[in-house]
């Protein structure tokens, strides 16, 4: 018996994606050369597996902030919020996202899951209720079971199955948080908002968004699906990372209940861990600045991502989501035929996120492509031609 | 208590059928995700059918507690009696 035993599934879930050959998981990533493109396996590729949604982690005016930033105030903060690791950055960078929403309060974090563990686990307490969408991404998950709130699942994108379980919970729904996504990152879907909103209202609950992928693509000033769809002023709390468009890392959550500035006294993922450095606070300042502003850079992303998402329905793959968005989920009958359109794009210049069971929903093989406002139109032409070519091939 | 039962094992059958239709019969006393190989997504379709079918909530709590589906069963009853519609 060995503590390593438990891991042998997994292990062989790893080893059935081959040895040989550059690894679909965790794949090395050698150079950087802009936002839309790297080198692997020593080869040039066109990157359209990251998160980069609007191609900002090289932006010189976001690069340069983060360089004065290290200068001025060194590499990190080396504590805790709670201690000494409140700068005047990471308060300017708050008072900026609550101001964007229109809020009175919002906090930072350093990753963009320790602001779901944070705000899920805190808000809903012992004698409270989280509501998760069963697609909800791990962070989610974790949030609820490092809080001691009794969690219950809902199936996912169902309002009326919301309904079903709120109404079991009588007049204790008044203290029932439910967690939706903007946009789900592994199908690339996207919530029915608004029927949500009604049924919490009707319940009297709480409802906390996470825009985590949705954050800088929807929305006229990119705050996402709330904001696009009209909904802010029904929202209680919206959670979101600097990972993907602002192109850092840290999250963030915010609130028009100004009572937000609690957490900090009770939330153990923001006190028992390093504030971020300065220099991804000074980053992410000068990017939510470019996306509040950048209509120019989200219309770009969309043009990509509505020439993608056509000619892949032209093409007659099955997709994650009937709506267009800027991850475009092509459902594959088998793990084998995912891993092999994952190489042949590969082989053919281009680097794709291969995802499979367990880390699936409903046991789905999926090649996932995250498109950029960094693709130029020939980028895109070339995906295209890719995807024709192994259409044809099959 | 008989009715109980019942209600509750046909209404785990019935959510087998239904969720993991390529698994067949399945053995009550089976470890979910060790014997049988259900991964935790399984597990959860699995549960969603069961609420479904018995009109009330399991906290994901409980599917930590157990293991096989009779152990599960027994869980769903004594919630039932302890909430009786």
């Amino acid at each position: 018996m060995s503590l390593f035993d438990k891991f042998s599934r997994l292990a062989a879930a790893r080893a059935e994606l081959g040895a040989e050959g550059t690894p679909p998981v965790a794949t090395p990533i050698e150079e950087i050369i802009s936002a839309a493109e790297g080198v692997i396996d020593g080869k040039r590729v066109i990157l359209a597996g990251t998160n980069n949604y609007l191609g900002l982690t090289l932006d010189p005016d976001v690069v340069n902030s983060a360089k004065l930033a290290l200068d001025h105030f060194g590499t990190g903060t080396t504590g805790s919020r709670m201690a000494n690791g409140s700068y005047s950055g990471h308060a300017a960078l708050e008072r900026e996202l609550a101001s964007a929403f229109g809020w009175p309060s919002a906090m930072v974090f350093s990753t963009g899951y320790q602001a779901n563990l944070a705000s899920i686990a805190t808000l809903a307490g012992k004698d409270d209720f989280l509501l998760l969408d069963s697609d909800s991404h791990a962070s989610i998950y974790d949030g609820a079971k490092l809080g001691n709130a009794q969690t219950v699942i809902f199936r996912h994108n169902d309002p009326e199955n919301l309904d079903r379980r709120l109404s079991r919970l009588g007049s204790d729904a008044s203290r029932a948080l439910i967690v939706v996504e903007g946009l789900y990152s592994m199908l690339g879907d996207q919530p029915p908002l608004a029927e949500f909103i009604e049924v919490k209202k009707r319940h009297n609950a709480w409802l906390l968004l996470d825009e985590a992928h949705s954050f800088g693509v929807f929305g006229d000033r990119g705050l996402g699906l709330a904001e696009q769809t009209g909904l802010l002023d029904d929202i209680d709390f919206v959670v979101g990372t600097f990972s993907k468009s602002l192109g850092g890392i840290g999250g963030f959550c915010t609130s028009p209940h100004a009572q937000l500035e609690l957490l900090r006294l009770a939330a153990r993922p923001y006190i028992f861990t390093a504030s971020p450095s300065p220099a991804v606070i000074a980053s992410t300042r000068t990017a939510l600045a470019k996306v509040v502003a950048g209509t120019d850079l989200r219309s770009r992303l969309w043009d990509n991502i509505n020439r993608l998402y056509d000619a892949l329905a032209d093409f007659g793959y099955r997709l994650g989501s009937d709506k267009p968005g800027p991850v475009a989920a092509i459902i594959l009958p088998d793990r084998e035929s995912a891993l092999a359109h994952w190489k042949d794009l590969l082989a053919n210049g281009i680097y794709t996120n291969l995802m499979v069971p367990p880390a699936t929903p409903k046991g789905l093989n999926l090649l996932r492509i995250s498109l950029s406002a960094a693709h130029t139109p020939e980028q895109i032409d070339r995906i295209v031609q890719a995807f024709g070519q192994l259409r044809k091939a099959a | 208590m008989t009715t109980h039962n019942d209600r509750v094992d046909q209404a785990i059958r019935n959510a087998v059928e239904t969720a993991l239709p390529q698994i067949g019969g399945i053995d009550f006393d089976a470890a979910l995700t060790s014997d049988v190989g259900l991964d935790s997504v399984q597990v959860m379709d699995l549960v969603m059918e069961i609420e479904d079918e018995l009109d009330l909530s399991v906290p994901v709590e409980v599917l930590a507690e157990v293991q096989t589906l009779n152990q599960l069963a027994k869980r769903l009853r004594t919630m039932i009696k302890d909430n009786p519609r």
